[in-house]
């Protein structure tokens, strides 16, 4: 029997206010204040989101973030930085209890579940893709989409990023990739870790087909009924309260 | 400032920068894109670390992590241990 879900419908907004949103989400799902929650959303302008434990001196160049107009800002997730391309990518979350029993105590497993609906995203656009422990997915090994959790206020947020285009001037123009990080991979260069929807299909898919073959991906992996709706008003509350914190200095440059 | 970086096999990066006077950690920094909660014990670990003779980062890791409920994911509390003290001798 499929699960109700309310479904947020694509959205774009700045850096702050998709962190909020949520965050808030993610409150209000915990507290009884709001139902189990998908949402779609994209990003204006452009930016790099930082896991919750890193320091933005180690993981982006400044100059160029500044140069290409990137926003700047921190997750309440740990996990890595992405860049959050207004042109190339859709972002997604999914909110659940943290009792629910669909979501494992293992975060490997959690993360498992919480990423299949990207899994059989890709399947419907072609792509034969993976699951690939912690927190990626991966087709023929290359990156194609990067998650997070954070279990926080009762609730589990997963976030995570589904790669449709790709600028390497950008990407590898803002963040400084560890060489640490690429040295148990194999790989020489930086952009053979990351694949795209375009470079695979081999065309210039457009967002709406992208979106809809994500909702049918989570609507299968979910077993859920997706019922459209927007935040309620006690989210919308929390959405102010929280922005405040995400687009102050304090909070990107806390490490 | 000492800093050392280490990719766990299989997992996650871990940053440690450090800074030692009169044979103490006076400063230390853990950064990376592993996972861990709650967050706050990653800050209370720095803090535990603090203070901390370098001989002793070993035991004081140990007991934080046997002491708190932390989950991890990406790294455990032995590669704590690593990059904070290669950081020291770095």
């Amino acid at each position: 029997m499929p699960k109700d879900f309310r479904f947020l419908d694509l959205k774009v907004n700045d850096a702050y206010t998709n962190m909020a949103v949520d965050e808030a989400i993610t409150k209000a799902r915990g507290e009884g204040k709001a139902p189990d929650t998908l949402r779609f959303y994209m990003w204006t302008p452009s930016a790099v989101t930082l896991g919750y434990f890193q320091s933005v001196e180690d993981e982006v160049n400044l100059e160029a973030l500044e140069r290409f107009g990137f926003n700047l800002n921190r997750r309440i997730s740990g996990g890595g930085a992405v860049l959050n391309s207004e042109t190339g990518e859709i972002t997604y979350s999914v909110i659940l209890r943290e009792d629910d029993p669909r979501v494992s105590t293992d975060p490997v497993e959690s993360y498992h579940l919480l990423c299949q609906g990207i899994v059989e995203a890709l399947a419907i656009l072609g792509i034969k893709a993976d699951f690939k422990p912690i927190n990626d997915i991966v087709v023929a090994g290359k990156k194609i989409s990067g998650n997070a959790q954070i279990r926080r206020y009762g609730a589990v947020l997963h976030h995570g990023t589904l790669l449709i285009d790709f600028d390497a001037r950008q990407m590898f123009g803002i963040l400084k990739i560890s060489k640490e990080k690429l040295s148990d991979k194999l790989i020489q260069q930086a952009e053979d870790r990351v694949i795209t929807i375009r470079r695979l299909l081999g065309r210039q898919i457009g967002f709406p087909e992208v979106r809809d073959a994500l909702e049918e991906g989570y609507r299968r992996a979910l077993d859920a009924n997706l019922i459209k709706s927007e935040l309620t008003p006690y989210e919308e509350e929390l959405v102010k309260q929280f922005r405040a914190r995400y687009a102050s200095r304090e909070w990107i440059y806390r490490r | 400032m000492k800093r050392f970086e280490f990719k766990v096999p299989g997992g996650k990066l871990l940053r440690a920068k450090v800074e030692t006077a009169y044979g103490r950690i006076s400063f230390i920094q853990l950064t990376g894109d592993f996972f861990m909660q709650p967050e706050a014990d990653l800050e209370e670990l720095e803090t535990r670390l603090m203070g901390s003779p370098p001989d002793s980062v070993d035991s004081v890791v140990k007991s934080f992590f046997a002491e708190n409920r932390t989950v991890i994911a990406g790294a455990c509390p032995a590669d704590f241990i690593y990059v904070v003290s290669q950081a020291l001798k770095a």
